[in-house]
């Protein structure tokens, strides 16, 4: 095409014909500022971010929809520029919680809390999965003197989590259409759209159907290009930005995809694309079971050999020791290897020698996606008549049935199966990441596969355990196969795996292998189950009317959550300052939740749980009518405000609700009472008018400014401390070890005036046991959950509490459930 | 005389397509037929408009949603329509809107389940002296607020 030349801001340049100033400005380094373009899309014009001024131009163009011209002059910097699209990130923004962006204590908050809270809805950087690699928060921050003056108007728009794997948090989304134009492209026809208008607007399918009925093929390509939190996949959001990227092929069936590994701390978290075009599509295998099947809890990781009975965990030498010895007596052409048909050709090479050089047995490839029940009838027949009498199977690929006639079995895998559970020699298997070498697809093309993630404990690459065996059955010269490429070589013309009948990559009705190495991939990763693949039914378990009920349950704001709950003991027996031991089911962690009121006539008691993390995102879950498995307490030793005269009472997230029993204690007690409320937006008030009833004053203070002052409770505590006629001669701040630090810190040059913290936000167990909670206070050592939770914040060494508190966060991301609502997580067992 | 149409759905809504060109500035002309004949877009007569035009039925539910005119319920039993003019917005009747589909728990465009209410927007209906207005199947009601509106509904339920 032609070629052209313009000048921009100064500097000339030259271009294709066709290009737009948006590009003709990248190719000369020049960032404009653009969130609705993408490389891999045509321009579309909705953000307007990327305007500029051109010469005998009228107006401000958007600089993606523009073609660069001959001889056009344009500026990209203006002082009107800089107000025009300040104004639109403002509008754009308005509509967008931000109060971390605009908030004067985002650095020193992101230091304490280095990685987001996992909550239920991002209701703001703080706690959107996002936050790592947010283009939109990237574009705000970079704005010079950014003012976001407008107030957030929040739209309470319910997250959506039912579907599998991905889930959408619609108050996050700016509505650039960058998530369903890469659909239309990859796919020909998009599965999603822009649906209503004005504040309803949103991104979903037609009538408002499940992802899965929509024609969307899970790809994920509207998770990677979405610029902000909206549209993200359930398992890797905590991760934050991945540290690695391999390129990599994905061996889950013969279609041998091309993929990124994401990986972070050597860990595949997520898969992508290679590219935002048709041919770099995956499945929603490739794309969102992959990574979970590495990271599966039940994974085997140690040799197993059986002994007078029973499978006992050995060394890698001993089994593979006993593995040789026993397959040396069935060298008579009685041995078979059972393995599949997509592995890695280093692996099926090795394989086919072992059966056939060495053993002079026969072997068989079961094809992707086949079981047991897929055993070809010859081979069932031999067994079956005593012609074979030794198996070697790499995965679940032996009816029990067939089983039972052999003279010994060896299994070689990944995952249990009652078929390893009967076999006489396990081997736990590397799979997928955790190998290198080459892989066939069903087209014939070789594809790279690694460098090898590290694998479970004992785990090992078939060919190794193969490789070692061989030798131990006297094939020395296998000693040459060191590296993977030793055994690329001596491949030759192996044959391609057979074609899938199926295109998984074209749907996920219908499509999709059924199994995994002879395992129901339903089984290992549930989600699945929402595309109709078949999985073991759960065992029936009684349900028994027992634990806690939940009399009402409301989310009074995004993330806090009201449980009225029947407890009469603790109702009973509770006073002001004390928490419950909770566990949302047997299986649960136990957590903390301070008692925001009790009603001992009723039995009953109220507290509030705010959705940030996994064992509050069960409990949250639940609903009315239900029960919550155990509810232990009142613990902690009260505390009792009422020798005071005049007390500040200061609350923030969750700490709203926890000052509530105080107020009240108080205002009975003919106190004076002052509340000071802290959120970062007006929106995640709550509890206001309840708490007024009780006290003199209330103050908000918001971290935007949406609501009361802009700022923290501190700021309130000061004054009020300064005031001849609200001087508190007590104090109390509950809320996250930040806001209860500041508080501290201010209210220092006052410490005549206790200021009561109250410390649950760093208990694990709640009984001593654990020592998490371990605390200096005035020099000595003392627990949270029994010495506190409440102390005198002035005398706590919050710089060890700080540095103690960071090494359980990697712990929780892991932790977090993958089953959306977690309805499915019970069905696990 | 009343013509009653055995046909399927879809053939019904491929008759009406087969009118237009299969072009997209065609695509709300013809969703508007399609809503007169049928009373209503449902999820077939989507897929079929949707086939016609060679577009995704998510395209096609994305475009019809952004205006206020189409419905996708079968119409209710009684008609309920909000100006959302400039005076009677001016007027409050966005407040009204929110009650209404609070107290019918629909969205406008929607119809209860029990099949009793179907809720619409309206531009301006031409009665601004009397904003903020509601047309209740076709009697405009003047200077509504939630209450007096909660009542309406409630007379008309009965
Ligand atoms: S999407 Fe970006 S700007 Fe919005 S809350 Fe998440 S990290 Fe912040
Ligand atoms: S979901 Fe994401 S990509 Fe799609 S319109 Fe919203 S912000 Fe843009
Ligand atoms: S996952 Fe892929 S197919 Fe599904 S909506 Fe997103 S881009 Fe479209
Ligand atoms: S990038 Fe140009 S309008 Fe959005
Ligand atoms: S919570 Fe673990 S010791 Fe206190």
């Amino acid at each position: 095409m032609k070629e052209i030349t313009l000048t921009i801001d100064g500097q000339p340049v030259r271009v294709d014909g066709g290009a737009s100033v948006l590009e003709a400005a990248k190719a000369l380094g020049i960032e404009v500022p653009s969130i609705c373009s993408h490389p891999d899309l045509p321009a579309y014009g909705a953000c307007r971010m990327c305007v500029v001024e051109i010469e005998g131009v009228r107006g401000f163009p958007t600089a993606c929809t523009t073609p660069a011209a001959d001889g056009m002059v344009v500026r990209t910097e203006s002082e009107t520029l800089r107000r025009l699209r300040e104004n639109t990130l403002e509008l754009m923004m308005s509509g967008h919680p931000n109060a971390c962006l605009v908030c004067d204590y985002r650095a020193v908050c992101e230091k304490h809390k280095p990685t987001p809270s996992k909550a239920g809805t991002s209701t703001r950087c703080g706690l959107c999965g996002n936050r790592s690699e947010c283009d939109l928060r990237e574009i705000v921050l970079a704005t010079p003197g950014r003012n976001l003056g407008l107030p957030t108007i929040y739209s309470h728009k319910k997250v959506e989590r039912d579907d599998p794997f991905i889930e959408r948090d619609h108050n996050l989304c700016i509505l650039c259409g960058l998530c369903w134009r890469i659909c239309d492209k990859i796919h020909g026809q998009p599965a999603i759209s822009i649906v209503r208008r004005g504040k309803e607007a949103r991104i979903a399918a037609s009538f408002d159907r499940s992802w899965v009925d929509s024609g969307c093929t899970f790809c994920g390509a509207c998770v990677d290009i979405c610029p902000t939190g909206t549209i993200s996949d359930r398992f890797a959001k905590w991760h934050g930005h991945p540290d690695n990227k391999i390129l990599s092929t994905c061996m889950l069936c013969p279609e041998g995809c091309s993929f990124y590994e994401m990986t972070e701390n050597n860990q595949v978290v997520a898969t992508r694309m290679t590219g935002f075009a048709a041919e770099d599509r995956l499945c929603a295998l490739g794309r969102f079971a992959y990574p979970q099947l590495l990271q599966d809890r039940d994974r085997i990781n140690r040799p197993l050999l059986r002994e007078s009975g029973e499978l006992i965990p050995v060394s890698q030498e001993e089994a593979v020791d006993a593995l040789g010895a026993a397959l040396d007596g069935f060298r008579d052409g009685s041995f078979l290897f059972l393995g599949n048909d997509t592995e890695l050709r280093e692996t099926k090479h090795l394989y086919r020698s072992l059966a056939t050089d060495v053993l002079k047995g026969k072997y068989h490839f079961m094809a992707a996606g086949s079981g047991a029940a897929d055993l070809p009838e010859t081979i069932a027949e031999k067994i079956e008549n005593g012609t074979i009498r030794a198996v070697l199977s790499a995965g679940d690929l032996l009816p029990a049935e067939l089983r039972e006639r052999l003279a010994f079995l060896g299994v070689i895998d990944a995952f249990p199966s009652a078929l390893s559970a009967s076999a006489d020699v396990v081997l736990p298997a590397s799979i997928l990441a955790e190998t290198t070498g080459t892989f066939r697809d069903a087209a014939g093309t070789v594809k790279g596969v690694g460098p090898a993630l590290p694998a479970p404990a004992h785990a090992r690459p078939e060919w190794h355990w193969v490789r070692d065996l061989a030798q131990r059955l006297g094939a020395d010269d296998w000693r040459r196969y060191r590296y993977a490429p030793d055994v690329t070589r001596t491949i030759g013309d192996d044959p391609a795996p057979a074609p899938l009948r199926t295109r998984p990559r074209d749907s996920v009705k219908d499509a999709l292998p059924a199994r995994f190495r002879g395992h129901l991939l339903a089984d290992r990763v549930p989600a699945l189950r929402a595309f109709g693949l078949p999985f073991t039914p759960p065992e029936a378990t009684a349900t028994e009317k027992r634990g806690f009920l939940i009399r009402r349950k409301e989310e009074i704001a995004p993330n806090f959550h009201s449980f009225l709950v029947e407890a009469p003991e603790i109702a009973r027996y509770a006073r002001p300052g004390q928490f419950i031991m909770v566990m949302a089911a047997e299986t649960s962690e136990r957590v903390p939740f301070t008692l925001t009121d009790w009603d001992p006539e009723n039995g009953t008691i109220l507290f509030i749980i705010e959705e940030t993390g996994r064992s509050s995102r069960e409990l949250c879950a639940l609903r009315a009518g239900e029960r919550i498995a155990h509810v232990s307490g009142p613990l902690g030793a009260p505390l009792d405000l009422t020798g005071a005269n005049t007390v500040a009472l200061a609350g923030g997230c969750y700490g709203i609700g926890a000052i509530y029993p105080f107020a009240k204690a108080l205002h009975k007690a003919g106190k004076r009472v002052f509340v000071v409320l802290e959120a970062s937006s007006h929106f995640l008030i709550y509890f206001e008018d309840e708490l007024r009833e009780f006290c003199e004053a209330i103050y908000f203070t918001t971290r935007d400014g949406s609501m009361g002052r802009r700022g923290a409770v501190h700021d309130v505590l000061v004054e009020l401390l300064q005031s001849d006629d609200k001087r508190p001669d007590a104090m109390a701040a509950i809320g996250c070890t930040l806001m209860m630090q500041m508080a501290t810190e201010a209210t220092r040059p006052w410490s005549d005036v206790p200021l009561h913290v109250a410390l649950n936000p760093i208990m694990i167990d709640g009984t001593g046991m654990c020592g998490a909670c371990r605390v200096s206070v005035g020099g000595e050592t003392s627990f949270a959950c029994v010495d506190g939770p409440f102390f005198d914040g002035h005398e706590v060494d919050w710089a060890e509490l700080a540095s103690r508190r960071g090494a359980f966060v990697q712990v929780e991301v892991e932790a977090m459930p993958q089953n959306g609502t977690l309805a499915a997580h019970a069905c696990r067992h | 005389m009343i013509e009653v149409s055995l046909a399927r759905p879809a053939d019904r809504v491929h008759d009406v397509c087969r009118r237009y060109a299969p072009d997209r500035e065609n695509l709300i002309p013809a969703l508007q037929e399609v809503q007169e004949t049928e009373g209503f877009l449902s999820p077939e007569a989507v897929d079929a408009v949707a086939g016609y035009f060679r577009l995704s039925p998510n395209n096609v539910y994305g475009v019809a949603t952004f205006y206020a005119q189409f419905r996708y319920r079968p119409p209710g039993r009684h008609c309920l329509k909000i100006c959302q003019g400039t005076a009677c917005h001016v007027q409050g009747s966005g407040v009204l809107l929110d009650a209404a589909q609070r107290t019918l728990g629909i969205r406008s465009g929607e119809t209860t389940v029990d099949g009793d209410f179907g809720l619409e927007e309206l531009a301006c209906l031409g009665s601004c002296a009397l904003a903020p207005a509601v047309v209740l199947d076709g009697v405009v009601h003047a200077r509504q607020t939630p209450k007096k509106l909660n009542t309406l509904l409630e007379k008309a339920r009965s």
